[in-house]
């Protein structure tokens, strides 16, 4: 029979010294801003009932679906998703909680991904939720979040690389709203759906022209066009001319404002036609794109029906990093630097209390402290690995000497 | 100054249309003709690289971003089924999926369940899910039309151009799956990051393409 015990699945990776630096960076510079803004961090299982993943809203498909079976034969999933996991806790656990909770997490996602496509089936993911409030400051609180991971993660010293970026919103309400009025059938609008989100114009008009002329489908053709800079607001009151809509657009326009506002060196654009259907997004939709990365990075929303499928009523809205996304376009520009060991302690055969002890001395003072294991040759051990000071302990005596490099 | 907009064009069939349209819209194309070997061949003054490669390369580079845009058939297109924008019908490399059987073959009789050879089995498989159908599906990767005359399968669901080949083998259309043409495609974060120059060459291929 053939073993694998020498490689990893498909879709998975061990990281290694740099790629773990480069990780860790992103994952510490992300969870400062999250907990300089209120935020506690919770740790949701990687296992769940298959079940929370297949409500209503949150659709996730079979095909990507990590699955196992419990010892009582019930379907399992490997979390594909965190903000699902967490709108259990806190419709169960966390119902009785003040409101809002704000809430990080930093954990990885499973998705199986097509085969030889160069995808993760493991990514590693941060993230915030923002639970029970509908105002507009909470959804331009998580934008600002948003734009902070942008900015400060990428840009800011010692990486301080010139990437460009931008931060993305969207509404969903307003695709919503012209399906809800289109005269199709269920299996028409999933195909009307797929095209939109594509933004495959030619197809769409060849579809939309088996559905008649009139003001809904005139607007859905269009629909997928309107992305860019404010210029968008005025070409899509033009498109649409319908109250509902227009509303929707004057808010949205508001928050563009403010967003642009607080963050005035960023890149904030706006596309009327992100309509991902794996969504549970019930209005604002927010990506986030750095140059580098071919898909993109930040990736949220407002999900304000998806904590009442578990039975517990309240709005919420949140956005989720890919680290390792992240970690890719730094990584690009910039390796981030191994240091040596500060002190190389050498001790001979039974002066390991000292040893340990004199360690212990230096690592409070704040120094990075290595044991020599072998009997012979601890200069060349120190050079070989850039440790510029040993200390050479015997039983009468400690000395201090400087390794030349 | 930003790196040059890269855009992956299909070697062999689409090739020459491809060429031939960046001709013009005033692209000068002499390092395309004299590619030799080389791979990644320069636009002078236009800001632009262009990549040949074959057609599922196109949809694999255009969807992780290392190339912003790309032109390829809507044949790889429905087969790979990648995350990608898909912005214009460019017209040319016209042709269509369709399904053939040996002629007068009686495909929907009967009770059993075919079998059906193609190069392109994301395709067959979809279209027969879309019919309710229950077909087994067998890769070829040569000439198609040998597995029914050979027996192997009962039809098979293939490119057609002219038809000459089907016909030249006793084999027949039994029923169209799609039509099939050259598009051009763009990497969904380039789009947006990159708007004002992919709009602009958009809008210019459309404007050639209109005429």
């Amino acid at each position: 029979m053939r073993r694998y015990d020498l490689i990893t699945p498909e879709g998975t990776r061990d990281f290694l010294f740099e790629e773990c630096a480069l990780k860790r960076i992103v994952e510490t510079r992300t969870r400062e801003i999250f907990k300089s803004m209120g935020y506690t961090r919770v740790i949701t299982p990687a296992l769940e009932f298959l079940d929370v993943f297949r409500i209503n809203s949150g659709y996730f498909s079979q095909e990507e679906l990590c699955k196992l079976t419990d010892n009582k034969g019930r379907l399992i999933a490997v979390r594909p998703d965190s903000t699902t996991p967490i709108a259990r806790v806190v419709a169960t656990r966390l119902k009785d909680a003040k409101l809002p909770l704000r809430l990080y997490y930093t954990q990885p996602v499973y998705h199986f991904a097509p085969s030889l496509k160069g995808k993760s089936t493991e990514i590693n993911q941060t993230g915030i939720e923002l639970i029970g409030s509908n105002s507009r400051m909470a959804d331009i609180e998580v934008i600002s979040v948003a734009f902070s991971v942008l900015t400060t993660v990428v840009q800011n010293a010692p990486m301080n690389l010139k990437v460009n970026y931008s931060l993305e919103l969207g509404d969903i309400r307003i695709f919503r709203e012209l399906m809800h009025k289109l005269n199709a059938t269920p299996a028409q609008k999933e195909e009307i759906h797929s095209l939109i989100e594509s933004k495959n114009y030619p197809a769409l008009n060849d579809f939309l022209d088996t559905l008649g002329d009139n003001k809904i489908t005139r607007s859905l053709r269009k629909l997928p066009t309107l992305f860019g800079g404010e210029e968008v607001f005025e070409r899509a009151s033009n498109v649409f001319q319908d109250e509902r809509i227009q509303e929707i657009l004057d808010n949205m326009k508001a928050l563009y404002h403010t967003v642009c506002a607080i963050n005035t060196e960023g890149k904030v654009t706006v596309d009327l036609g992100l309509v991902n259907k794996t969504d549970y997004y019930t209005g604002l939709v927010i990506k986030g794109y750095l140059e580098g990365y071919g898909e993109e990075v930040i990736s949220g929303g407002r999900y304000d029906k998806l904590l009442d499928e578990f039975g517990y009523d309240v709005p919420a809205v949140g956005m989720a990093v890919n680290v390792d996304a992240v970690a890719n376009v730094i990584g690009k520009k910039y390796t981030p630097v191994q240091t040596p060991a500060d002190v190389l302690i050498v001790a001979e055969n039974g002066c390991e209390v000292q040893a340990v002890k004199t360690a212990e001395l230096l690592r409070e003072k704040g120094l990075c402290v290595e044991h020599f294991l072998d009997s012979e040759n601890a200069e060349q051990y120190a050079q070989d690995r850039g440790i510029r000071k040993m200390i050479l302990i015997s039983k009468d005596s400690e000395k201090e000497v400087t390794v030349n490099g | 100054m930003d790196k040059p907009l890269r855009i992956a064009l299909t070697k062999g069939r689409l090739e020459k249309d491809t060429v031939q349209l960046l001709e013009g819209l005033g692209y000068d194309c002499t390092a395309v003709h004299e590619k030799g070997r080389k791979l990644i061949l320069p636009v002078p003054d236009a800001h632009m690289e262009v990549v040949l490669a074959k057609a599922a390369d196109v949809i694999t580079y255009v969807e992780h971003g290392v190339c912003d845009m790309g032109v390829v058939g809507k044949d790889t297109l429905m087969e790979m089924n990648g995350k990608l924008f898909e912005l214009v019908n460019l017209g040319f490399g016209k042709c269509k999926f369709a399904l053939a059987t040996k002629k007068d073959y009686p495909f929907y009789d009967g009770f059993g369940v075919k079998t059906i050879a193609s190069k392109y089995p994301n395709v067959t498989r979809a279209f027969f899910e879309n019919k309710g159908m229950d077909v087994d599906i067998v890769k070829i990767e040569g000439s198609v039309e040998l597995a029914p005359l050979l027996g192997l399968a009962d039809g098979i669901v293939d490119i057609v151009e002219t038809g000459t080949t089907l016909k030249e083998n006793g084999l027949a259309v039994v029923e169209d799956v799609a039509q099939v043409s050259a598009r051009l495609i763009v990497n969904t974060v380039s789009l947006k990051l990159r708007q004002q120059e992919i709009e602009a060459f958009v809008k210019k291929v459309e404007d050639y393409i209109n005429d």
